[in-house]
């Protein structure tokens, strides 16, 4: 990186961290801290709740996904809209009529104290194991390839998010949130416009389009029904309706977001904002890695885009049959940039045949470059079976460390450090949030003073981001780093899902069977997780409906049906 | 602003609908946009 670049990251990451500090001062009780006073309008809700969700991974990876298998993988987002809908239908109205800080407060009132607590434990499991990988996967992927130490970046991203989070709560972190978005937009849009400024001056935008499509990188929609195929429009529609549902009504880190509005409607047009820009925005920067794939048709890609382990190969015993493998990777790279030219040529000229023949040219050429690297990943692995193989999430930083200008190279940085801390920062604030008032202010000290859960609230801040650097310091080797933390949440979404489920729309299914009920989802999810290849948006749907399915069984076979008295709050 | 009156759009169930229909248009584009460059 230039000096320019160190110095528009500097000073972005400076200025959030101030901004945090100053917007987030004069902190006195739980209200201020964990809901911002519920003052906040939707605009920045809506931004916050659109950073919350978009890591760094998802800046990182997403592109990279794009140029190796396509974007298919929008698919995955096709049931948020619906789920946004739904949530300001039914959750919102609850949620603020309750005024309840947390959503496993809720649970109390619908439930008992131990459904809350149980749900609050698996919320604090999943939601400390993923900061953590919020943390690590983009400094991992910005280490290897700027050659930074991996400790350091770590110990650097995680401490900025801990000071202004701690000492501003939710009200530094929702405003933050708003700067970061708009510095992640910027940067992915700046991408985008180099990316294809780069493409040869021959080559026309449209023709770009065209030559990924004909290459298979335009696979936005698959309505084939296989349920051990990740992204199809089915498993997006429905397991990522679950997904979203459980994501966004039942993690304390989105739901914090919107309990932050001043009113009911507030909170409803964040969502739906949502609801509304994220399909598209998730398109454009899966496009950014099309664009990117159609640049490295025109440029020689590396063989491995990952330089640690090319570094490590080049100086083991294996160096000679790698160094064969790049020439062979190299021959593949100028006989296929041949047949695109011919396959652009014929497109110009309305020839089809010509063109559907230059495609199958390089269909070819590409398959055997598909064996070339996998060739040089198994070498890669025999010289260390602890290798980093997973090259996906190395693709699109590194086009911009070795193809953009000075200064964009920088501001590509800042948004990455941005989306990190903005996805950190928000996971923090929940489970302080969460440790705070669900189980320290119910469970151990109901009577201390405002300024106590205050207190308290910034030692767990400071408690959960020392956790999540550790847990980022040990996580190694998880494969394309976005699916890592979507597969993480599906082992839990499920059955929190269908606790949510069980309290929003039954009267009669009590504490006792709705908590073995998501026990029963929680263990088919782990079967089908382990002893199945069912694709893992999938679990959500499976964890969910047996979930629901359990309780209900359960609640009938318990004996008086519990007798519980259930409070009307729906 | 009243819970019962968005701030834009008529009333809640056209927001909803709006944010439906941009999802099927969505779908659409996205579906066209795949066959069309395939």
């Amino acid at each position: 990186m230039s000096s320019l670049d160190w110095l528009v990251l500097g000073a972005t990451l400076g200025f959030i961290v101030a901004y945090g500090l100053w917007k987030g001062r004069q902190q006195r009780n739980l209200d201020s801290y964990i809901l911002a006073d519920r003052k906040l309008q939707w605009p920045t809700i809506a931004l916050s709740i659109m950073a919350t969700q978009a890591s760094a991974i998802t800046f990182l990876s997403t592109p990279g996904q794009a140029y190796a298998d396509g974007m298919r993988f929008v698919q995955f987002y096709l049931g948020l809209p619906i789920a946004m809908v739904l949530l300001s239908i039914f959750a919102v109205p609850i949620f603020h009529r309750l005024k309840v800080y947390t959503a496993y407060e809720f649970l109390e009132t619908r439930f008992d104290a131990k459904t809350r607590t149980l749900t609050a434990v698996l919320f604090l499991i999943q939601r400390g194991l993923s900061t953590g990988l919020t943390i690590y996967a983009p400094a991992l992927i910005v280490s290897v390839l700027l050659g930074w130490n991996l400790y350091l970046t770590n110990l650097i991203i995680g401490t900025l998010v801990i000071i202004y989070t701690a000492t501003g709560g939710t009200k530094a972190v929702s405003w933050t949130h708003v700067q970061q978005m708009l510095i992640i937009l910027g940067g992915m849009a700046t991408a985008l416009f180099i990316a294809v400024r780069s493409i040869p001056a021959d080559i026309s935008f449209v023709e770009a389009v065209r030559v990924a499509g004909r290459m298979g990188r335009l696979n936005a929609i698959d309505f084939s029904f296989d349920l051990t195929t990740n992204y199809t429009f089915w498993s997006g529609l429905v397991g990522g309706l679950m997904v979203a549902l459980s994501y966004f009504g039942c993690d304390q880190s989105q739901v914090q977001r919107y309990l932050t509005g001043e009113t009911p409607a507030e909170s409803r047009l964040g969502l739906l904002f949502n609801g509304l820009v994220k399909v598209p925005m998730q398109f454009f920067i899966l496009f950014v890695g099309a664009m990117v794939f159609v640049f490295y048709q025109f440029v020689a890609p590396p063989l491995f885009f990952n330089t640690a382990e090319r570094a490590k190969i080049g100086v083991s015993r294996f160096a000679a049959d790698y160094a064969e493998l790049e020439d062979a990777h190299r021959a593949n790279f100028v006989e296929k940039r041949q047949h695109v030219r011919e396959l652009v040529t014929a497109m110009r000229a309305d020839d089809e045949a010509g063109a559907t023949a230059a495609q199958a040219k390089v269909r070819a050429v590409q398959a055997r470059d598909a064996a070339t690297r996998k060739a040089a990943v198994d070498l890669i692995k025999r010289n260390d079976a602890t290798a980093d193989v997973s090259d996906t999430n190395y693709i699109f930083l590194s086009f911009v460390l070795r193809f953009l200008p000075a200064g964009v190279v920088g501001l590509v940085m800042a948004a990455i450090f941005c989306a990190s801390m903005s996805s950190t920062a928000a996971g923090l604030n929940a489970l302080s949030s969460t440790s705070v008032v669900d189980i320290y202010k119910r469970l151990i000290n109901p009577d201390a003073t405002e300024a106590d859960y205050v207190r308290m609230s910034r030692l767990l801040t400071v408690f959960w981001g020392v956790f999540a650097i550790a847990f980022a310091m040990y996580a190694t080797r998880l494969g394309s780093l976005i699916e890592a933390v979507n597969k993480l949440g599906s082992y839990f979404y499920g059955s929190i899902l269908a606790i949510f489920i069980l309290a929003f729309f039954t009267k009669t299914v009590g504490g006792t069977a709705t908590c073995l009920g998501a026990i029963v989802g929680e263990a088919t999810v782990l079967y089908f997780s382990f002893f199945t290849k069912t694709a893992w948006l999938w679990w959500n749907v499976i964890g969910c409906v047996v979930g629901v399915i359990a309780a209900l069984v359960i609640e009938r076979l318990l004996p008086n049906n519990e007798a519980e008295e259930i409070a009307e709050v729906a | 602003m009243s819970d019962d009156t968005p701030p834009i759009g008529r009333s809640w169930t056209v927001l909803y609908a709006a944010v439906l229909i941009n999802l099927v248009v969505m779908i659409a584009i996205f579906y066209a946009f795949t066959r069309y460059f395939r």
